[in-house]
């Protein structure tokens, strides 16, 4: 391939149409770049850190919501690539999209840990131990970018604005799972509504379109089942489980050295 | 996010009822297709007379009215959901609502006068 | 202030699956087929309503749908489809939302990834289903067009 043609659907009315010279290893992105270095700088678009951890970049190539970053252009096997801005949420200009709605959303799930008592942060000489068994529940959910890919693609999101959005669900349930918190009652109080957890269908979209392995799709089934064992199992949270405990830090005395820390036990030797 | 209104009941209850009718409209229907055509060995001309279906709504009268309150309640909770998605009706829900549990009783009580009056 | 909707939002772009997984034809479908069967349901009550209206009323019924000619049958035939595909993907679905099955447990993700919700069993239950329906369907099909004299 010698040459491609970059097509981009600007703010969602017009398409121009970028002709420029294929590099191997060329991703989309590069091709934003150059062409609003050598050929139009009035083309705007979101980047940042272009190696697919920011999150910045997302937009539709080629019909599907993708990062820019992470999208060689040879593997689309086209020599026309068709760029518009994500699906689903209002065009602020050319491939910027607003994403107040579905920061919106995330921060409505309370994406953080909640305890009962919360002076506990106060006392920041102390730490939370958790197993590594216990990580292994909700860590693939903490790998999330929030890209907005997954909220792009939700068909359900296209139709309804006021649906919580995978992403959303996909946090409330890292937390939930987390067992250093204690707020999983309330959160299935914020899923279990008309547009929250139940408007999924599972068309598996989200977690098709995650540049991470979220996996989004999986964890809203899993949180379905937590609200259910709630509501119908009468499940009660975990409040102040054993292994949920403050693990003093021993620091050293002065001019000594620091004990060796055995994370297994999570005591001092 | 919509703020969400005071309703009957929670969504999770809507949905274990959409989720339980399923399961029983799987088993029943398969009844009632089966008891329709194929096993009778009939044609189905033969099946839609008056004596064959009147006949069936009389002896499967259980039957048939497990068919039919699950599946006027599980179509109508779909109806209501999508609904909810397309229209979000916002501070209007409870409109929503009150249109789907009309249109449940209508056309529970029609069935229900089917299977009565076919005696 | 113009008015500035959300860009390809709406029933139509909800229900475009091309680029996307199979799952996502699944949902379209699903929805397709529940559509059309909660209209068949209520011509089906208003229609079942004339048996108890008598001899005379249900034949009147039957004379008016056969006048509708071999419409007929690939309209119960479309029904039939739509009914064996929205049961049979639905309890695939009952499996996934209601006891999370199918969908694999959380993993560290390893490149390249592969999202275990879409994994094999996700995709051994959407072909079996949809091999299952595709040949009761077609059964059925040979069922109806026996009623027209074709087969």
């Amino acid at each position: 391939m010698d040459k491609i043609t970059l097509e981009v659907l600007r703010s969602g009315k017009k398409r121009t149409s970028y002709e420029l010279k294929y590099r191997k290893g060329m991703t989309v992105l590069d091709a934003l770049v150059e062409v609003r270095e050598k050929q139009d700088s009035s083309l705007a678009y979101r980047h940042s850190c272009r190696m697919g951890i920011c999150g910045s970049c997302g937009m539709n190539i080629q019909g599907v919501p993708r990062l820019a970053c992470q999208t060689q252009v040879s593997t689309l096997g086209k020599e026309t690539v068709k760029v518009e801005p994500l699906h689903g949420m209002r065009v602020i200009r050319d491939l910027v999209v607003d994403i107040d709605p579905f920061l919106t959303m995330h921060t409505s799930v309370k994406p953080y840990l909640i305890r009962e008592n919360p002076s506990e942060r106060d006392n920041s000489d102390r730490e939370y131990r958790v197993l590594s068994e216990e990580v292994g529940r909700f860590l693939q959910f903490d790998f999330c970018i929030m890209c907005g890919l997954c909220y792009s693609a939700c068909p359900t999101i296209a139709l309804d604005p006021d649906y919580l959005g995978p992403q959303a669900i996909a946090q409330a349930y890292r937390y939930m799972a987390d067992p250093r918190d204690e707020g999983w009652e309330e959160r299935v109080e914020l899923l279990d509504r008309p547009h929250g957890v139940w408007r999924c269908h599972v068309a598996g979209s989200c977690s098709f379109v995650c540049p991470k392995d979220v996996d989004p799709a999986k964890a809203i089934q899993l949180a379905r089942v937590e609200v259910l064992k709630k509501r119908f199992l009468r499940k009660k949270p975990r409040a102040g489980s054993p292994l949920v405990s403050l693990v003093p830090v021993v620091a050293p005395k002065q001019g000594t050295k620091a004990p060796p820390f055995d994370f297994r036990k999570g005591e001092a030797k | 996010m919509a703020r969400e209104h005071y309703s009957l009941m929670k969504e999770s209850w809507s949905m274990l009822l959409t989720y339980v009718t399923a399961l029983v409209l799987v088993f029943v229907l398969t009844i009632h297709l089966l008891l329709e055509s194929p096993l009778t060995g009939l044609p189905l001309d033969a099946t839609l007379s008056f004596g064959f279906a009147t006949g069936n709504l009389i002896y499967f009268k259980v039957v048939f009215g497990l068919l039919l309150y699950a599946a006027v309640i599980h179509g109508i909770s779909g109806l209501r959901v999508i609904a909810l998605e397309w229209l979000h009706p916002r501070k209007r829900t409870w409109l929503l609502n009150l249109l789907a549990v009309a249109l449940t009783g209508f056309f529970l009580a029609l069935g229900t006068y089917t299977l009565v009056a076919v005696a | 202030m113009t008015k500035n909707p959300r860009f390809r939002s709406g029933l139509l772009a909800s229900l475009v699956p091309f680029g996307f997984n199979v799952e996502r034809w699944s949902y379209v479908l699903h929805r397709a087929s529940g559509v059309i069967l909660i209209g068949y349901l209520a011509a089906h009550l208003f229609e079942t309503f004339q048996l108890s209206m008598g001899q005379g009323a249900w034949a009147n019924t039957m004379a008016t749908l056969h006048s509708l000619g071999p419409l007929e049958m690939v309209g119960l035939w479309i029904v039939a489809g739509s009914a064996l595909y929205h049961g049979a993907n639905g309890i695939r679905l009952v499996l996934n939302e209601m006891f999370g099955m199918l969908m694999g447990r959380p993993i560290m993700p390893v490149y390249p990834y592969s999202p275990t919700s879409l994994g094999r069993n996700q995709k051994l239950a959407v072909w079996a289903t949809t091999a299952v329906v595709l040949v009761l369907w077609l059964w059925a099909g040979l069922y109806l067009l026996a009623g027209l004299g074709v087969v």
